[in-house]
């Protein structure tokens, strides 16, 4: 049982990629950690920069959920732009779940290199071509003089004007539908078992319940529900499958006044909140669960 | 009848052990089934997305260098190789259509390097804005071609460990019939971390 549970398994399974894949590239740069908007990893930029950028993200942030992050890093050692860029805005997880509306603007100065790096929900409008004249027009000339506050700056300025008329209005995630799904696939489980075990309970009074708490068993979906849909069929089937044998007529209303009371107990347990990014006022700064499918556009200066 | 309600208990206990041992991974396989068919399409319509953009950038090529013959009829051959081989999700368990597929992709990423290389030595094509918004969709693609073809290939490795591992291989042969899914090979990501070169 044990074996067969989700966190047992993915553990196995971590091993065993692990254990498959020694051609992993030695790289690996470490992802700095998310300390604001804004991570001067290379300290090129004054701090009243800093300052002033990362407020500006901020009311960005609050205003439209967008959620924009600079990073800047000395060097890529050795890594490919895009795997590092990626790599940086998934692990970060800009933007929020579902919604997918993080940008990261990455500049490495040894490399000379720039990304803007598009979360899948923004890719409409900060479309790839947009990035690259951002790139292009706004950052590259600055950077050129040396100007790497000026060029940060603009950069930001042009991807948040860009972006701000989508305004994604800070909504609570609603409750997700996974819960009711749950709890429809556990009843129809119930129910294909009770009357499945019903129809074996004509044959022997021990198999019905033990063939209609199986079948639900089976049926449910993952361990704990299908535990709960067996054990729920098996009783309703041997306290059901022996009424049918000595009063039939009182079936009907047992059923529905068992279910009722096992699903009103249950109804609350299924959710699965999601964490959605606290971000906001204070220190704070988190991403929210958003997502990037490659796109973008990258640069250099 | 509290006996029997005991004898009730006990064999319920005594089932869920067996069907734990045996009906584990049903539901993981077929959701794991679903997510692989997901991830494939994602990478197909990447492919499409590429192929979409390349009449308007071989136009915009045509442009400045309609003499480069040779190089753009090359692309557009490769191009209609590419977008006449697909591969619904259902086709993924045959490895020899899958490499054929393999094979008219990088066909096509192959005559696409070799035009933006060319396109290299015409400075005017270069600053034209339309070029150059078709060089950042293209490369923009490439990428999300990268990030689509990665997230195929952990999906359809998680899929075929579960094939593959007692007790769900049991679940997967004899009441899913699920068969391993084709993956990228090695040789192949090698093929695809050197897309042809978009330089600015």
């Amino acid at each position: 049982m044990r074996l067969c549970g989700r966190g047992g398994k993915a553990v196995l399974a971590g091993w065993v990629w692990l254990a498959l894949m020694p051609g992993l590239p030695a790289w690996a740069l470490d992802v700095p950690s998310l300390s604001g908007p804004v991570v001067d990893v290379a300290h090129v930029l004054p701090p009243a920069t800093v300052e002033q950028l990362s407020q500006e993200l901020r009311a960005h942030e609050a205003k439209t959920s967008n959620q924009v992050a600079v990073l800047i890093v000395p060097s890529l050692g050795g890594e490919p732009l895009f795997d590092f860029s990626h790599r940086v805005a998934t692990t970060w997880k800009l933007g929020r779940k579902g919604t997918d509306n993080g940008v990261l603007l990455l500049v490495a100065l040894k490399d000379r290199k720039i990304r803007l790096e598009v979360g899948y929900g923004l890719e409409g409008v900060l479309t790839d071509a947009r990035s690259a004249q951002i790139i292009r027009n706004e950052i590259v000339p600055r950077f050129r003089t040396g100007e790497f506050a000026a060029g940060v700056t603009a950069g930001v300025r042009a991807v948040l004007s860009t972006i701000e008329g989508t305004d994604h209005v800070p909504e609570r995630p609603s409750p997700s539908p996974s819960g009711s799904d749950r709890l429809g696939q556990v009843l129809s489980a119930v129910i294909v078992g009770v009357v499945i075990g019903l129809v074996f309970s004509r044959t022997h009074r021990m198999l019905g319940p033990v063939v209609g708490g199986g079948v639900s068993f089976i049926a449910a979906p993952w361990l704990l529900p299908a535990l709960i849909a067996g054990g729920v069929s098996l009783l309703l089937v041997s306290l059901l499958g022996g009424w049918g044998l000595s009063a039939g007529p009182r079936r009907g209303h047992r059923t529905s006044g068992f279910d009722e009371t096992w699903f009103s107990t249950h109804r609350g347990g299924w959710g699965s909140g999601d964490l959605s990014g606290s971000f906001g006022g204070g220190d704070s700064f988190s991403g929210g669960g958003g997502d990037f499918g490659g796109g973008g556009a990258s640069g250099d200066w | 009848m509290s006996m029997f309600v005991a004898r009730m208990v006990l064999g319920s206990l005594l089932l869920t052990g067996i069907l734990t041992s045996s009906g584990c991974g049903y539901n993981d396989l077929q959701g794991l089934d679903e997510d692989t068919k997901a991830a494939w399409s994602e990478v197909i319509n990447q492919y499409q997305r590429r192929a979409d953009l390349i009449p308007n950038l071989v136009n915009t090529v045509k442009g400045y260098a309609a003499h480069e013959r040779e190089t753009l009829e090359s692309v557009v051959q490769a191009r209609a190789r590419a977008t006449n081989v697909q591969i619904t999700p259902e086709l993924l368990k045959d490895e020899a259509a899958f490499r054929k597929f393999q094979e008219a992709q990088q066909g096509l990423s192959g005559a696409l390097g070799r035009l933006l290389a060319l396109a290299e030595q015409y400075p005017n094509l270069k600053a034209d804005q339309g070029f150059r918004d078709l060089q950042s969709q293209l490369e923009g693609t490439e990428n999300r071609i990268t990030v689509a073809r990665k997230r195929y290939i952990e999906k359809v490795a998680e899929f075929n460990k579960m094939v593959r591992y007692f007790p769900t291989n049991l679940t997967a042969k004899f009441l899913l019939h699920l068969d391993e899914k084709a993956n990228f090979t090695v040789a192949d990501e090698k093929a695809v971390a050197k897309p042809p070169e978009v330089k600015f």
